[in-house]
């Protein structure tokens, strides 16, 4: 046996060499994992005040990534895939803003205002327009996994008119509470021949759309959002890290309960399988705790 | 995998009312999480107190079955608690 195996036998399986129990779950072991995960606990609640409106920071989504998402999903249903847009970004992105700056979460705003005045308000002229809003996920395939579960958001993501397409994640307070916020935003421009016809098909088009809102940043902000993204991206190693962290522990502790029942030892020590069953429903509570979001 | 499951099995008959109440402290734990969900709040509270009740549970048995140790308890309280700070980073999102 090479060092590297005893090493692995001395942490994994029961001996006279750990006092016959794993030294993964020795009491020293145990308080390194606590140390682990205090530190960690630490560390994000730092960077998290440090860097509050650090885009992705907050959650794992993405403007591009959400885009990628829809066209997938226009795609399978046959529909032309979404071109990004800057002007209905920005209007996603005031769309977002206001919505923190009133403190509100909805289509219309206390004052009236409508996706569409912030759609126009970018220069934006369409034919047909949508929003739909989310808030609160923590990944992009949730988001759109959502809007599709909605009939009234999934047909207006799969509305065939819809030529274009914008988003905005934007963190911060809304009711006293951190959040996310995604916006996004659909659009058929006019064209140059039914310019003045559109002026009066708008207010059937925002009947039409009335369910859907959208968000986003101009490209740039888009692009630089996720370069930062990419180098803080602690919120998915935070749950890589309790999943691995999780699975770890279950393998040792049934590793070590196996072995030692197998040689009958009898020692002082905590209940393996009460451990197990312990993080089997921590685990089942994890995909409560990480389904949060809600669609509008 | 077979010598694990006959191992657990006999361990859970051995001792089914303890099991018994841990499980059902588990259950209810889901139930209140269902509850609570997108409340981050009352999730944590939810979470501590299944926390508590992980630790209290193994007093309990060790109590009951006369192996009541320190090192046991102390065994309880890190596990316990290593989990509650690693689920309080989730709950923090």
């Amino acid at each position: 046996m090479n060092k590297f195996q005893r090493f692995l036998h001395h942490l994994f399986v029961p001996s006279y060499r750990n006092n016959y129990k794993s030294k993964a779950l020795h009491t020293d072991f145990l308080a390194y994992y606590l140390i682990f995960a205090l530190l960690l606990m630490i560390t994000v609640k730092n960077i998290r005040s440090n860097y509050p409106n650090v885009l992705g920071f907050a959650t794992d989504i993405t403007s591009n990534k959400l885009l990628e998402l829809t066209n997938n999903e226009r795609t399978k249903a046959n529909l032309n895939p979404l071109i990004l847009n800057n002007n209905l970004t920005e209007a996603a992105e005031k769309k977002a803003k206001d919505m923190f700056n009133k403190n509100y979460w909805s289509h219309f705003g206390p004052n009236g205002e409508t996706p569409w005045d912030f759609i126009l308000g970018t220069g934006y002229q369409y034919e047909y327009a949508g929003e739909n809003l989310a808030k609160n996920f923590l990944f992009s395939q949730g988001v759109v996994d959502a809007w599709m579960k909605s009939p009234t958001h999934r047909e207006n993501l799969l509305r065939k008119e819809y030529a274009n397409i914008g988003f905005a994640v934007v963190n911060g307070v809304l009711n006293g509470e951190e959040t996310t916020l995604i916006v996004q935003m659909f659009g058929t421009p006019t064209t140059g021949l039914n310019q003045s016809l559109n002026q009066k098909i708008n207010p059937l088009t925002q009947n039409k759309n009335d369910s859907i809102t959208l968000s986003g940043n101009d490209m740039q902000n888009i692009l630089g959002n996720s370069e930062k993204r990419s180098v803080i991206n602690i919120f998915s190693f935070s749950i890589e890290a309790t999943y691995f962290f999780l699975i770890f522990f279950a393998l040792v502790l049934m590793i070590d309960f196996v072995i030692a029942s197998k040689l009958h030892i009898i020692r002082i020590s905590g209940k393996n399988i009460a451990h197990l069953v312990f993080i089997g429903f921590i685990l089942i509570a994890i995909v409560f705790i990480l389904k949060v979001g809600a669609i509008l | 995998m077979n010598h694990f499951f006959h191992h657990s099995l006999k361990e859970l008959k051995k001792h089914t009312y303890d099991y018994l109440l841990l499980f059902t402290t588990g259950i209810f734990f889901i139930i209140f999480l269902k509850l609570f969900q997108g409340d981050r709040f009352y999730t944590f509270i939810t979470v501590l107190i299944f926390v508590f009740s992980y630790i209290i549970w193994g007093i309990f048995h060790h109590a009951k079955t006369r192996t009541l140790h320190i090192k046991n308890v102390v065994e309880y309280i890190l596990i316990g608690f290593t989990i509650l700070f690693l689920l309080q980073i989730l709950l923090n999102y």
